[in-house]
């Protein structure tokens, strides 16, 4: 019912500086130097949210360049937003629900629904 | 190049919102989430079944509802209340077990009410969990939360 790797897109997105800098390579392609820039970080420290980042499938980075840079993966972003989007049905039909119920409630069939 | 710490370009797949305006009163609406009975009467997709529920509708307390689908397999959902302020506020967690019983991503729900004078508008956001809990959103909400519930009691002391 649930792909196994939404926990690991989530938690992967759990990190702000991760977030940022797929942010930024939602602009195009970077190398570790350049993403590195933004932030007061050390390239080791931006290599290691890379790598998670990477297990994620949240990133690709180009094998035959001598930078490797890293281009942004959109599939398991779209899965997730899928996944929530899912919700948004579920929730419609309960409202439509409590809608009627309300109705019910109100039109005096029942003394609890008035209330202050 | 300026990276905003929370990338606008990611929101969308971070979160629902949904709005929707209810023809009934506030509290009345904050009763329907907040009270069993009720929320029985309602909850869960048009021909799903409620066979098992119970909440404990407070701040830690944590709620679980067990509900058939027409096709009689059983879904089962839980979480626990982070945040109840009474009539305009209800924040809980999230949780949908797969058919084996395997909790999946954890989400945050918050649902608010806004009287529109007779009216009630609800908006309901939902995200998950991990992506915008971080230690310090937790604090700054507990410490809001606690300072919004003591003002209101304070408001019907009165």
């Amino acid at each position: 019912m649930f792909p196994d790797h939404l926990s690991t897109t989530y938690a992967a997105l759990a990190d702000p500086t991760r977030r940022a800098i797929l942010a930024r390579l939602a602009a195009g392609e970077a190398t570790v130097g350049e993403l590195a820039e933004p932030f007061a970080m050390s390239l080791p420290a931006v290599s290691k949210h890379l790598k998670v980042l990477e297990r994620a499938g949240l990133i690709a980075r180009r094998r035959k360049a001598q930078c490797r840079p890293c281009r942004i993966e959109a599939q398991p972003l779209k899965d997730a937003a899928q996944w929530l989007e899912h919700y948004r049905q579920l929730w419609d039909e309960s409202f439509d629900r409590l809608d009627a119920y309300l109705g019910e409630l109100q039109s005096g069939k029942t003394q609890d629904g008035r209330n202050r | 190049m300026a990276v905003t710490a929370d990338g606008a370009v990611l929101s969308a797949e971070r979160e629902l919102v949904i709005t929707r305006i209810f023809d009934a009163p506030r509290r009345l609406l904050f009763k329907m989430w907040t009270e069993p009975e009720h929320l029985e009467r309602w909850w869960g997709p048009a021909g799903f079944t409620m066979i098992f529920s119970r909440m404990d509708v407070r701040r830690g307390g944590a709620w679980t509802r067990s509900m058939q689908a027409p096709d009689g397999s059983v879904i089962r959902k839980h979480g626990v209340y982070r945040e109840i302020v009474p009539p305009e506020r209800s924040v809980f967690t999230y949780v949908t077990d797969d058919p084996e019983g395997n909790p999946g991503p954890e989400t945050l729900v918050t649902v608010s009410f806004v009287d529109l004078g007779g009216k009630t508008r609800l908006t309901l956001h939902q995200a998950p969990f991990q992506a915008v809990a971080t230690r310090d959103d937790h604090l700054r909400g507990w410490t809001g939360a606690l300072e919004r519930f003591a003002e209101y009691l304070a408001a019907s002391a009165v």
